[in-house]
């Protein structure tokens, strides 16, 4: 028993990645006869727990450990299965499996009665197996790997109700559109084996995983071209502005989806990706993902204004947020980008847990009545808040945590990115302010469509026609793990201080040196401000949407353009996907016409030569045998007439002869 | 004084003679005694060369046996000219195309 | 007799003894066919087991396995010499894969063919005598017997395009065998150019084997392709060189390349789905197996200057191919211009000379043999049962069609390299390989590797989209319910194909070790040898 409780972290991370792909592999070859997921259920259970007692708690502040297994050999290079734990990577992978568990377990009754729902459990055990496999990576190709499974499982559930024409757009375009990132991530491994002639992250950054190796000009080229490689790639999984297009058309997947992967892990992988290979970032690079970063977050939020659909308005959200953790990246913080990442996944993936709980209810009630109305619409919302009083108190708590109200874990760590964003706009200059004033802004504008959610959702009265007894709180398989996610919302999972993010145990571990001074006043005035304007939002948001004192016009054309995300959509695919395929088109056209015209050309060139030629042998070459032969016969016909048969005229043509023989003979 | 040219010359005029019914006469009969009279054109040609020759006589010799020849010849195209009638009922050589193509 | 005779011999052997047998016994030729390609397969099978790793191959004789040599023809040419023809075959490193692959990819082609009724006979000793040629292509060390088996290949080919084949089958067939055609007889020219170039250094007297002709110091001085004091030209380019681009241009042919490709797409689709799968499984790795056998280690000097437009020519199939493929309604045409897209990797792998690179654009060979063999099956099992493949006659076809939709999905992901799958560590290796060739110097721009991985972008929009159109959505056909009944979902034949292919493409592509190790010390000395001319 002892020697079984004695499981090593390397062994145990292992296992942690490979149960899930072990019940992924149960549950394809058992297929449709197995429906109640008990598979996926027991493997992530037991990832959880290996996750949490055998690798989280070994490691943590602890050593660094790490191992390799010889993969394959290419050349004189030789690759290898690496797994490297440490702080950042269990970390990771711990939260992972913390929010993949109760995901599970809400699907068990959310997802039940679904005709796919072998393929569900099949799927998520899958995206699972992926997303652990992927935190805990060594080998940056290995993490490629794990990088584009996730798309794929990703793929797949997105697309899980493969009938409905706007759930398979929907998942032809997250997956195209994470493979431009893919792409991007693939140049930056080329760059790195070129400059490296490895891709050992150990080896590429240093022992501990976390250092740069100082071997060549950090501000060349091919470096800059690398960070930006792997920016892209990180760009398109976490849903960075122009990228960001995928994540809200992925809200086609089921809710526990969406709230797993497309809110709290897989989206996240940008992140930690950037996160661990953060030394290899140059000032140029760091600069371009701030930019980004900022402008995510403030359009996202900006969209998620305009949104009537309730899984939009937390899908922009999520974008926005991950504006944020890459904004903190960019300023050199990114352990205060890891620690938004980890109470973001809890508050969001509630979100969407709550969101799932009050779309189920109203599809059942749209069933029910046999009305036709969209149960996702937060128009058709309402009053919510007598029928489903559990459901209704969660989902404000994640809210709070999400506009980063005090007490709770979204507080800490928005406070511990802005606070850092001001000190690093201050010391590196003035135009850089924009970039935290522009935070801030968010952060309004966040509490404010958060509150905007919450208000028509929950408050005033249900606007469709309900038999008000078939609504109600969600079951207690929905409920408990809902109610786990918000218990982790709270301050006190993170830090026991719930005023300061200084103490958080996340940020004190993972230390990372600034390379800005700390400026104490800040840490009063911005938590303050950022409090006290979003009490302001919901003071305007309660009088808009409660009381109905709404002024303006919801037909605007403002409105209109941040729910059609300024056009984007449109815009893309005028003018990147419609030249593509007309690009198709004109190459094929080429193709057939010229390139094949010309080999078709040329084959009728030959016929036609050939039937030149035919022609100059039929008339021209077998012509002079045929005259010569004519010639013959034309002159044995014309002396036909000496053969007459008269033994005189022979006699007398002889005579002739001899004496034009004697004539020429004389003459001669 | 008779010399050698005038043998020649008579000889000439016979074989012409001769030459002429081979060609112009429409009977066979008259084509034969052409032929006859271009022999004895020739015999008289041999006997006036043999002067030249008074050892062995070589063109008596051969006038001679040109004679026999001759006679023999004749004979033989009499047969043909007789059993030509007999066939053709003719003896017109125009009449005798057997031979054209 | 060796195992290399017997494995290429056996198919021979099957094709008399399916002649031989009376017409009452047409039931029996598959099972021949079949038992005879199984046998081979085994064979090949132990041929890899017993391969030793650290062979070199390439140049170097002593670095082959499972060496024959054999004098063939021996014939006294008077002034000209002595005429040294031999029956020479051996395996290394690039052609033992090749060699399992081809028997894996032929055993799928017999499986494929089990529903074939017309003039059976015909069929199976045709397919068994193609089966010989390609086996011995792979196996042939001398260039005689190299191009023997090269000629003898087409014949088959085009007579099972031109019977079994489709409604326009006979321009196809005249078209493929034309333009391959056009390719070889230079390719003679060439031969006979070497032979005259080179000399056995044993016996003095001119040699076609290519081991020989692999080694500089066999040359005669002055000879038309001697390395040495070398002046002659044609047209401006200068003998060796010259050489070097006939002998490209026969292979690439195969390959094929952008601009001598438009005989695939129409092969592919006339011929008959076996067929299909015979011409994208293995002729198209001829190609490749050419390029790399012959142009570049024959010609390393001259291969080293093209190499930048070696790279360009792979560069733009890989984007020609995809987008070809983008505009295709034709789900088979479209598998055809996906085979030009992702051939165009193995072009760009091998000419960044690179250890990666190679290995990548050999592994992508593989992975390409058994993927498209995979993908023209699976495009054979709708058109069996409807006589159709037209993309937009389909919807919904995944819940009509569960079992055949999986495959399919494997299958195309796969093929858009899905990391997992053989296809992504061919690509993703020639991407490296091609992103490295600038720093170490072998003259091929990083804008290419981006080039192609671009193509890889595209790869995957045409697969994901014909995904969406064909499989996904509500189920609608253009025959309507004839069509639903007559769309049953996979059976058992085909699943006992589809399965190991697939399972196969995934094992490689999580352990590429597999292949790897046996081509690796190949790999390194094919680089050294044309690395010392750049």
């Amino acid at each position: 028993m002892n020697y079984l409780l004695n499981i090593s972290p390397i062994v145990a991370s292992m296992l942690v990645v490979l149960l899930p792909f072990l019940a992924f592999l149960m549950q394809a070859l058992l297929g449709k006869k197995f429906t109640s997921g008990i598979f996926s259920l027991v493997a992530i259970v037991l990832s959880t727990i290996l996750s949490g007692l055998f690798v989280f708690a070994e490691v943590w502040n602890a050593t660094p450990l790490q191992a390799d297994y010889s993969w394959f050999t290419i050349g004189e290079k030789t690759f290898c299965f690496g797994i490297l734990l440490n702080n950042l990577t269990v970390l990771m992978q711990f939260i992972v499996c913390i929010i993949a568990l109760p995901v599970h377990i809400y699907s068990k009754s959310y997802m039940k009665g679904d005709a796919g729902i072998h393929r569900y459990w099949m799927y998520l055990s899958l995206f699972c197996f992926a997303m652990l496999g992927l935190t805990i990576s060594k080998n940056l190709l290995m993490m490629y790997i794990f990088w584009e499974l996730v798309g794929f499982a990703s793929y797949l559930l997105i697309g899980f109700w493969f009938t409905k024409e706007s759930a398979v757009q929907a998942n032809k375009k997250a997956f195209l559109i994470n493979r431009i990132g893919d792409l991007g991530f693939l140049i930056g491994l080329a760059i790195l084996f070129s400059t490296f002639g490895t891709l050992d992250l150990v080896e590429i950054l240093g022992k501990d995983g976390l250092l740069f190796q100082e071997v060549i000009d950090h501000n060349s080229g091919l470096i800059t071209g690398a960070g930006i490689c792997f920016f892209l790639g990180a760009m398109a999984k976490s849903a960075q502005f122009p990228l960001h297009l995928w994540l809200p058309d992925a809200m086609e997947g089921p809710t526990s989806v969406s709230s797993l992967i497309h809110a709290a892990t897989m989206v996240a992988a940008g992140v930690f990706l950037l996160s661990s290979i953060f030394p290899l970032f140059n000032c140029t690079v760091l600069l371009i993902i701030a930019i980004i970063g900022t402008i995510t977050a403030i359009t996202a939020a900006i969209f998620a204004l305009g949104q009537y659909d309730i899984k939009k308005i937390l899908a922009f959200s999520t974008i926005s947020q991950l504006g944020y953790m890459m904004v903190a990246v960019s300023i050199g913080a990114w352990d205060a980008g890891m620690f938004h990442l980890a109470t973001h996944a809890f508050f969001k993936c509630l979100l969407f847990l709550s969101a799932g709980a009050v779309i189920h209810e109203m599809a059942h009630l749209k069933a029910h009545t046999h009305q036709d109305f969209d149960p996702q619409d937060l128009r058709n919302m309402g009053g919510l808040r007598q029928y489903m009083p559990k459901t209704f108190l969660l989902m404000s708590l994640a809210s709070l945590a999400l506009a980063g109200f005090p007490l709770t874990s979204g507080f800490l760590s928005k406070d511990a990115i802005v606070i850092s964003a001001f000190e690093w706009a201050l010391q590196q200059g003035d135009l850089y302010l924009v970039v935290p004033i522009i935070l801030v802004l968010v952060s309004i504008l966040t509490a404010f469509y958060i509150g905007r959610l919450i208000f028509k959702a929950f408050f005033g009265t249900l606007r469709v026609n309900a038999d008000h007894a078939h609504l109600h709180d969600a079951p207690k398989t929905m409920l408990i793990p809902m109610a786990f996610l918000g218990i982790c919302s709270l301050f006190i999972i993170f830090s026991w201080n719930p005023f300061s993010y200084a103490n958080a145990a996340i940020l004190n571990v993972l230390v990372v040196n600034y390379t800005f001074p700390e400026i104490h006043f800040l840490h009063t005035i911005v938590p303050v401000t950022l409090t006290a304007s979003a009490l302001l939002s919901w003071w305007i948001g309660y009088n808009w949407y409660v009381k109905g004192k709404y002024p303006l016009n919801a037909s605007s054309s403002w409105i209109h353009l941040a729910q059609n995300q300024f056009g984007m959509n449109e815009w893309m695919m005028k003018t990147f996907v419609s030249p593509t395929v007309k690009l198709g088109k004109i190459s094929f056209w080429f193709d057939k016409y010229i390139v094949d015209g010309l080999v078709n050309g040329a084959s009728y060139l030959i016929k036609q030569l050939s039937g030149l030629i035919t022609w100059i042998d039929k008339y021209i070459v077998d012509g002079i045998v045929n005259a010569v032969a004519y010639l013959a016969y034309e002159l044995g016909n014309a002396l036909r007439f000496v053969q007459n048969g008269r033994l005189q005229n022979y006699l007398g043509f002889t005579l002739t002869m001899v004496l034009i023989g004697i004539i020429y003979l004389i003459l001669k | 004084m008779i010399t050698l040219t005038h043998f020649l010359v008579v000889s000439a005029c016979i074989f012409c003679i001769g030459l002429y019914t081979v060609i112009a006469k429409r009977n066979a009969i008259m084509i034969l005694i052409g032929i006859e009279l271009m022999i004895n054109a020739a015999i008289l040609n041999f006997v006036a060369f043999s002067k030249y020759d008074k050892i062995n006589y070589g063109g008596q010799v051969f006038a001679l046996f040109a004679i026999v020849l001759a006679a023999a010849s004749v004979a033989v195209g009499l047969a043909i000219i007789l059993n030509v009638y007999r066939h053709y009922k003719t003896i017109n050589p125009d009449n005798i195309t057997d031979l054209r193509d | 007799m060796g195992l290399l005779s017997l494995l290429i011999f056996l198919p021979l052997l099957a094709t008399v003894l399916i002649l031989l047998l009376p017409a009452t016994l047409r039931q029996s030729y598959k099972y021949i066919a079949l038992g005879f390609t199984v046998v081979q397969f085994v064979l090949s099978g132990w041929l890899y087991s017993q391969f030793d790793n650290a062979a070199t191959g390439i140049n170097q004789a002593n670095g082959f396995q499972f060496l024959e040599q054999l004098p063939w023809i021996r014939l006294d040419l008077g002034s000209l010499g002595q005429l040294e023809i031999d029956y020479f075959v051996g395996v290394d490193g690039v052609s033992l894969p090749l060699l399992v692959l081809s028997a894996f990819v032929m055993l799928m082609a017999i499986g494929a063919s089990w529903n074939i009724t017309k003039s059976t006979k015909g069929y199976f000793s045709l397919l068994m005598l193609l089966n010989m040629a390609v086996m011995g292509i792979f196996c042939a060390l001398d260039f005689f017997l190299f191009y023997i088996f090269y000629e003898v290949m087409l014949l088959p080919l085009y007579f099972l395009i031109g019977i079994w084949g489709g409604t326009n089958r006979e321009y196809a067939a005249i078209k493929f065998f034309i333009y391959t055609l056009f390719g070889s007889v230079f390719m003679l020219l060439i031969i006979v150019g070497l032979y005259f170039s080179v000399v056995n250094p044993e016996t003095g007297a001119n040699t076609f084997n290519m081991l020989h002709m692999m080694n500089p110091n066999n040359y005669v001085d002055g000879s038309f392709f001697a390395y040495l004091n070398n002046y002659y030209e044609v047209l401006g380019i200068p003998a060796r060189m010259l050489g070097f681009i006939v002998l490209f241009i026969a292979f690439a042919i195969k390959v094929p390349i952008v601009p001598l490709h438009t005989w695939l797409p129409d092969a592919h689709v006339e011929a008959p789905t076996p067929v299909s799968i015979i011409l994208a499984g293995i002729l198209l790795k001829i190609g490749g197996y050419g390029i790399i056998r012959v142009c570049y280690s024959i010609f390393p000097d001259a291969a080293a200057d093209a190499n930048w437009w070696l790279g360009l020519i792979g560069a733009v199939s890989i984007l020609y191919g995809a987008l070809n493929a983008l505009a295709q309604k034709d789900l088979k045409r479209l598998i055809a211009y996906s085979s030009v897209s992702h051939m165009g990797f193995v072009l760009l792998g091998v000419a960044s000379l690179t250890a990666e690179g190679i290995s990548g654009a050999l592994f992508q060979m593989i992975s390409h043999g058994f993927l498209s063999a995979a993908l023209f099956f699976l495009v054979g099992v709708i058109y069996d049962r409807v006589h159709d493949r037209y993309i937009y006659n389909f919807r919904g076809l995944a819940t009509h069609m569960p079992a055949y939709t999986g495959f399919v999905a494997v299958a195309f992901f796969a093929s858009l390299g899905l990391p997992g799958f053989s296809a992504f560590i061919g690509e993703a290796f020639v991407i490296i390989g091609t992103f490295n060739a600038e720093s170490v110097g072998t003259g091929i721009p990083r804008w290419m590797a981006i080039a192609g991985s671009v193509g890889i972008l595209l790869s995957a929009a045409y697969l994901l989209w014909t995904l969406q159109r064909m499989f996904f959505g509500q189920t609608r056909f253009k025959g309507g319910e004839e069509w639903a009944t007559l769309l049953t979902d996979v059976n058992t034949r085909e699943r006992i194909i589809l399965f190991p292919t697939l399972a196969l493409a995934l094992l490689l592509g999580v352990m590429p070790s597999l292949v790897f190790d046996k081509m690796n010390a190949t790999v390194l000395n094919l680089v050294s040898l044309v690395s010392q001319y750049l």
